[in-house]
């Protein structure tokens, strides 16, 4: 089974689950529903998905949608209660992503999921390391005049990149998602090559989707 | 005649580690800048990359970023007016150059017990058997297989460890409404070590609480400046080095038969209290590490200083 982690208002997520055979959502509910195992002592780990309680060897891959769990959406939790429920069950969803053997994208990074693991401090390392210039980001309280930016996206899954760029920047994005401890996600370049962002904040496209269907439908090691 | 150094002290002046540190710094010559928590002085034009650009203006200073030599941070929520601000200086303590005591996202990993846990077994530390779980009988058996058991929070959120007793027993069906962490009761005494660079600094705390954060009397808590191995003492600042940190505080405990468990590592550790009971120099060690001492950390500094 493929575990699509995500809100069941997220079209994306949904449309995921819908286009790779097997595929279940894992809603945040899920996380707050009976049927969860998790231990370090050996014994099998049980996950919950789709309201069914799922064996951790028959989740042969994960797709991370969202970054953190909201309380909002705990609806089946005291509204009192939700913000607490949502730190925990968020808490343990980066444990299970974290100790897991099933192939998850994008992996926990510095306890944290999605573009909050992907932040400009890692990835701008990352590029530095594999020789890309970065495009610094500008933060500031004062006003100014936003100018536009000609923007370039390579799309990469794990050594294929997607998207009508230059060669050299296809192999630059490939390195970078690697270095950054990735395994899918779109890197931004401007006009002159520069990276402008590495964001999982996207729809994968077509050809990524099935790259990423291919990946995570994988048997797993030792099953 | 060089410029002295300039470090960022960005806490409240009513939190001690802030203080301390603030003090220290002052007293070395150090340029310490402070920010509050509040943010309500600060303004921010700056350029986030691998070598940050741009300014700061605090309490109506320029503050170049280039100027910036440190940064020790411990910072309460801010007003959610400011919380741009707050996520300008926190990208900016993402990427500075030189030493950040510590970078936010280097102790994220603490936010999940279960998920530092995990991380601490694969470093070769002995923990806890430990047990997450929204199943009621999944947590019945566990209680029943270690007689002693204690439950806590699986997020970073503060909660007081207890002993999963009659009553909270008697309370397990509740576990289908979220996840709960259940861990063996490991015997022993706690020991809380402040990691900083190439050094540790190794507090005893005796009690009779389950959780000596909340004892329920006062002067129930009794601590002392104790030794711990040194080949412990190496792996906890090669540990604290694996996971972005330069000031760690590690909880510890030792059984009475010498079994060292690590529970858990704390990314800003309020070191003051323990500093105030065993006269340890944490506050200045971290005031040496901003003020360029031992900066950058090697590993010929894997030496312990007392």
């Amino acid at each position: 089974m493929i575990a699509v982690v995500g809100s069941r208002h997220d079209r994306v997520a949904l449309s995921l689950v819908d286009r790779w055979a097997g595929a279940r959502l894992l809603s945040a509910e899920d996380l707050v529903s009976p049927g969860w195992v998790w231990s370090n002592e050996g014994a099998a780990p049980r996950w919950v998905v789709d309201g069914r309680t799922v064996d951790d060897r028959d989740i042969c891959g994960v797709f991370v949608r969202r970054g953190a769990v909201l309380a909002d959406e705990l609806l089946s939790i005291h509204p009192d209660d939700r913000a607490y429920a949502a730190a925990e069950a968020h808490a343990f969803l980066i444990a299970v992503l974290g100790s897991t053997a099933a192939t998850v994208v994008n992996p926990v990074g510095d306890g944290a999921l999605a573009d909050d693991a992907v932040r400009p401090d890692r990835w701008m390392a990352a590029a530095e390391q594999v020789g890309l210039t970065v495009r610094p980001i500008r933060l500031s309280d004062r006003p100014r005049r936003e100018r536009r930016l000609q923007q370039r996206v390579v799309e990469v899954v794990g050594e294929r990149a997607f998207g009508d760029t230059p060669e050299r920047w296809r192999r630059g994005a490939v390195d970078l998602v690697g270095a950054a401890g990735l395994v899918w996600a779109c890197c931004v370049f401007d006009g002159s090559g520069r990276v402008i962002a590495l964001t999982t904040a996207a729809a994968p496209s077509e050809e990524a989707t099935a790259a990423l269907g291919a990946l995570l439908s994988q048997t797993r090691v030792g099953a | 005649m060089t410029a002295p150094r300039r470090v960022l002290v960005w806490g409240d002046e009513d939190d001690p580690p802030i203080e301390r540190v603030a003090s220290v710094l002052a007293d070395r010559d150090v340029d310490v800048v402070r920010i509050g928590s509040a943010l309500d002085d600060v303004g921010y034009d700056i350029a986030i990359a691998p070598e940050p650009t741009g300014a700061l203006e605090v309490a109506g200073a320029e503050i170049p970023v280039a100027s910036i030599d440190g940064l020790y941070l411990r910072p309460g929520p801010p007003a959610p007016a400011r919380m741009p601000a707050a996520a300008a200086l926190s990208a900016l303590a993402g990427c500075l150059r030189g030493p950040v005591v510590n970078r936010p996202t280097a102790g994220r990993s603490n936010w999940s017990k279960p998920f530092q846990t995990h991380l601490l077994a694969g470093a070769g530390f002995r923990v806890p058997e430990t047990l997450v779980t929204t199943e009621p009988a999944a947590a019945a058996d566990f209680a029943g297989r270690h007689g002693c058991v204690v439950y806590k929070s699986v997020s970073g959120i503060r909660s007081i460890v207890a002993t999963l007793d009659g009553a909270a027993h008697d309370r397990l069906e509740l576990v289908r409404n979220g996840p709960v962490q259940f861990q063996r009761w490991i015997p022993g005494r706690d020991v809380r070590v402040h990691v900083l660079a190439g050094q540790w600094f190794a507090t005893a705390v005796d009690s009779d609480a389950v959780d000596y954060r909340y004892p329920s009397h006062e002067g129930q808590v009794a601590m002392d400046a104790t030794e711990i191995p040194d080949d412990l003492g190496r792996r906890l600042v090669a540990l604290t080095r694996s996971l972005g940190l330069l000031l760690a505080g590690a909880d510890l405990r030792v059984t009475p038969s010498g079994e060292w468990y690590v529970f858990e590592v704390n990314p800003s550790p309020g070191f003051s209290v323990y500093e105030d009971a065993t006269g340890q120099p944490i506050a200045a060690a971290v005031a040496d590490l901003l003020a360029g001492r031992g900066w950058p950390a090697s590993p010929a500094a894997l030496r312990r200083r007392r």
